[in-house]
This record gives structure tokens, C-alpha cells and sequence, in this order.
């Protein structure tokens, strides 16, 4: 069989594009052709990992909410072509009531005004738990991911100085790795990974047979390290934040052990050279 | 030309802007993201793309696909923008890709899909970094067809109808950018091979 399926053709096929007499051909084709059927079926994987690795990037609160805004504001205005209802002509009372009117207009701002900033307080507190709940359960997927032997870690390496330079030119911030490590811990590689859509490292630790992952991502503002569950679902997580970077521990092991290493981490940062315990 | 007749559904659509436009700000803010490649420009690229629908949802006809209409915008807008300019300069978009020939010829050896079986296919696709850095490599008119296409889930109609081309040069892109996908994981995935014990 020398004519194979088009690109085109194992593309539309993988979208559900084809016409009855393409799907058709190209069926009596696949079963016949083991190389277009391995083709199909990659083009069908490759889709849906795309679809998953494609919805990355979530609007921030603050534009959704301007955009909302904006979009109420002008919304009673606007309608599209052909369904425009009749303007309505002014009140022929209004004159007569004037200046009671506005009054009463000036009063129900006055109380709209504090009902909606005591709603966007409300809710910008909900959010703020909101994210550090996301950037917990991301933190956790990231950890639990890297513990399947399955997942080889993109640098392999005990030594501080071959897992630092690897993260040159992969990430928009440099950090510093502790000098020595608390007794029983080793450094055992890390990866680059992404964290609330920022690249962060994750530098992977053992701790006995536990092993640590340690996130450190620019400081965004947003979700503070230091205000982290100290547990959740059986994991610790620790974090710290520097005036550049946020960093965030996750580990079974017991916390005492955990703080150690964050601390060893931490004061790496601030230049600290204090020496672990 | 029949790319430009917006794909009509059925049923009188009757919704405000903002019943229309606001459940689509996650996918327009992911695509803008993407096409910018950072925050600063995406949040700009979509404010303005909600402030130029608004001006002009007067001309948006009821019952049209609303999702294709305010793409269509994202991507005039961007095409406009500082991120879409620079990227235009980077690279000549048409001439790279050479869309005279639907089907195109092969881009990687057949060699290299003889040495691949199921297991590595699904090796390179669960690596989800390397897949993102592979998107990451397409120009931007295959990035987004792959975004309208697979992230979006539109079908081909909408997509013409979002970025004003034809229906077959919708196919070929969607082809081109899954073989230039499949040629970076490839290349991703034979780098990284020599480069771990």
C-alpha cells in the first residue's frame, strides 16, 4: 500500500470533520494500513493532550471583575441588531418631584454604595481563600505526580551546583540552595514546573524515605507562602516568603524535619549562612 | 466568499452583551495569553477586544455565533497589537507557511515514525511540560487554530468564520501545526533521552 492518509485527512479524521464518503475511504484505508491506524491514533492522543495542556492561563479577579463591570454598565444600553426595545420617554412627574427625587436617587446610592463594599470585601475574602485552596491542591497534585517512579525528574543530581545552573535560562529568578543540609537529607534533582501559571522549580528532597518537594516561584502578591495550611490530606505544607520569592514545602514527613529543611532553604535566600542543626 | 457568511444557528438570540461575552472571558484571556505570551499584553489584548465588541454589538446580528464574532475581533485585535506586530516581524507568516499545498509534504523522516510505538507516543504526550514547551514553538497561526480547534473545541466552520479564511486552509493549518507538534516532541523527546542517564 503506497498512498497513506493525508495529513489532512488524519487530522480531520482525529476532529470529526470528515464527510460520510471521507470517513468512509478512510476507514476501508485503516483497516488495511497498520501505519495510518498508529498515525490516527497518535493524531487522536496528541488532540486531547493538547485540549489539557492548552487550558493554562486563567483571567485575574481584577480584570474579570472591570470587565463585568464594564460590561454591566453598557449592557442596559446595548442590544444587538433588530431586538431594540422603544425608548421610554421621561416622566412627565418628574419635574414636580425634582429635587425629592434627588434625594431619594442620592440616598439609594449612598446605601448601593456600601451594600456593594461590603459585598467586594466578603468576596475578596472568599477569593483570597479561594487561591491559596487552588495553589494548595496544585501544590499537592505536582507532589504526588513526582512520586510515581513513573515521572523521572528532569535534573538528576545530589549536587547543589549541577541542579542550580540547570535552571539557568528556564526560569525569570535565580535562588540559592543550602550549602548543607539537615542530617538525613539529601537533595535528590529537580524540575521545572508551573505553579498558578508561573514557572516555578521544584526542587526534590529526601527526608528519610520521605521525600520533600520545596516550589519556588517569583513573589507574586497574590497567595502568601506563610499563610499556607500547615495540613492538608495527610501532607505538611510549609512556605516562606523573601522581598523576590515565595517558596512552598510539601511532605509526609513529620513537620519538625520539614521546618528544618525549610528553614536550611530559607536562610539560603537571605544570605544568611546559618548552618542547620 | 464563503468564509465570510457567519455560521447562523437556530433560535432567535435575545441576550445582552454581558450574558453573551462574559462567559467567554476564561477562553478569550487563555488564547490572548498564549498568542502574547504574557499577562501584561493578554489583559490588555482582551480589555480591548470587550471595549471594540461593545462599540460594536450594534452590528452583531442576533441568531450569528457569537463565539466566532468576538474571536474574530480577539484575533484583529491582536493582529494590531504590539505582541501580534512583533510576532508578524519575527516571522512572514504566509510565506512560512507555504499554504499553496493542502496536504503538504512530510515533515519529519518516516524513519523517525517507524522507531515509535505506542508506548513512546504516550510517553512524550503525558509529559505535559514538553508539550506546552512544543506549543509554545508554533508560529501564531497554528497556535491558534490548534487553540480554536482542540482548547475551544469549535469546528472548523466557527474557526474560518473567527479567522477569516477558508474552511480547507483551516484543515491544512490544524495538519501543519499537529506534525510540527509531533516533530518537537520528537526532537524534545530524543534530546532528552541523550541527555539522562
Amino acid at each position: 500500500m503506497t498512498d497513506h492518509l493525508s495529513h489532512d485527512i488524519l487530522s480531520a479524521l482525529a476532529d470529526g470533520e470528515l464527510t460520510a464518503d471521507q470517513l468512509a475511504s478512510a476507514n476501508q484505508h485503516l483497516a488495511g494500513c497498520p501505519s495510518c491506524t498508529s498515525n490516527a491514533l497518535y493524531q487522536s492522543l496528541l488532540k486531547s493532550a493538547t485540549a489539557r495542556a492548552g487550558h493554562r492561563y486563567t483571567p485575574p479577579p481584577e480584570l474579570r471583575e472591570r470587565l463585568a463591570l464594564l460590561a454591566s454598565q453598557t449592557n442596559s444600553q446595548l442590544q444587538p441588531r433588530g431586538i431594540r426595545t422603544a425608548p421610554i420617554p421621561p416622566s412627565r412627574s418628574f419635574g414636580r418631584f425634582g429635587s425629592l427625587g434627588w434625594a431619594a436617587a442620592a440616598a439609594i446610592l449612598l446605601v448601593s454604595l456600601s451594600l456593594v463594599f461590603i459585598q467586594r470585601t466578603a468576596q475578596r475574602a472568599e477569593r483570597t481563600s479561594a487561591e491559596h485552596a487552588a495553589l494548595v491542591t496544585e501544590v499537592f497534585d505536582q507532589h504526588v505526580a513526582t512520586l510515581a517512579d513513573s515521572q523521572p525528574l528532569q535534573v538528576i543530581s545530589t549536587d547543589r551546583h549541577t541542579v542550580k545552573p540547570w535552571f539557568q535560562g528556564k526560569i525569570p529568578f535565580s535562588f540559592n540552595l543550602p550549602q548543607g543540609l539537615p542530617s538525613d537529607t539529601t537533595l535528590d534533582g529537580a524540575n521545572l514546573t508551573y505553579l498558578g501559571n508561573q514557572p516555578a522549580a521544584q526542587l526534590v528532597y529526601s527526608i528519610g524515605k520521605h521525600r520533600v518537594s520545596v516550589f519556588l516561584r517569583q513573589r507574586s502578591g497574590k497567595a502568601e507562602a506563610n499563610e499556607l495550611p500547615a495540613e492538608s490530606s495527610g501532607f505538611h505544607v510549609m512556605g516562606f516568603s523573601t522581598e523576590d520569592l515565595e517558596a512552598i514545602a510539601v511532605s509526609d514527613v513529620d513537620p519538625a524535619h520539614l521546618s528544618e529543611l525549610v528553614g536550611a532553604i530559607k536562610h539560603a535566600q537571605t544570605g544568611d549562612q546559618q548552618q542547620p542543626k | 466568499m464563503p468564509w465570510k457568511q457567519s455560521a447562523r444557528e437556530t433560535g432567535r438570540q435575545e441576550s445582552g452583551f454581558e450574558e453573551l461575552a462574559l462567559p467567554l472571558l476564561p477562553s478569550l484571556y487563555n488564547v490572548a495569553f498564549w498568542l502574547c505570551r504574557n499577562a501584561t499584553d493578554a489583559e490588555d489584548l482582551v480589555q480591548e477586544t470587550f471595549l471594540k465588541s461593545l462599540g460594536g454589538f450594534d452590528s452583531f446580528e442576533p441568531g450569528t455565533n457569537f463565539k466566532a464574532w468576538i474571536f474574530r475581533i480577539l484575533r484583529n485585535t491582536y493582529l494590531t497589537s504590539r505582541a501580534g506586530l512583533a510576532a508578524r516581524r519575527t516571522v512572514a507568516l504566509e510565506d512560512e507557511l507555504n499554504e499553496s499545498g493542502e496536504s503538504g509534504p512530510a515533515q519529519y523522516p518516516e524513519a523517525a515514525i517507524d522507531r515509535q510505538t505506542p508506548e513512546t507516543n504516550l510517553l512524550q504526550l503525558a509529559d505535559r511540560t514538553a508539550l506546552i514547551a512544543a506549543m509554545e514553538t508554533l508560529p501564531p497561526p497554528l497556535l491558534e487554530v490548534v487553540l480554536l480547534c482542540d482548547v475551544e473545541e469549535m469546528k472548523y466552520r466557527e474557526i474560518a468564520t473567527a479567522l477569516e479564511i477558508p474552511i480547507g486552509t483551516v484543515m491544512s493549518r490544524i495538519a501543519r501545526a499537529r506534525v510540527a507538534l509531533r516533530a518537537a516532541l520528537e526532537t524534545q523527546h530524543g534530546s532528552s533521552r541523550e541527555f539522562r542517564p
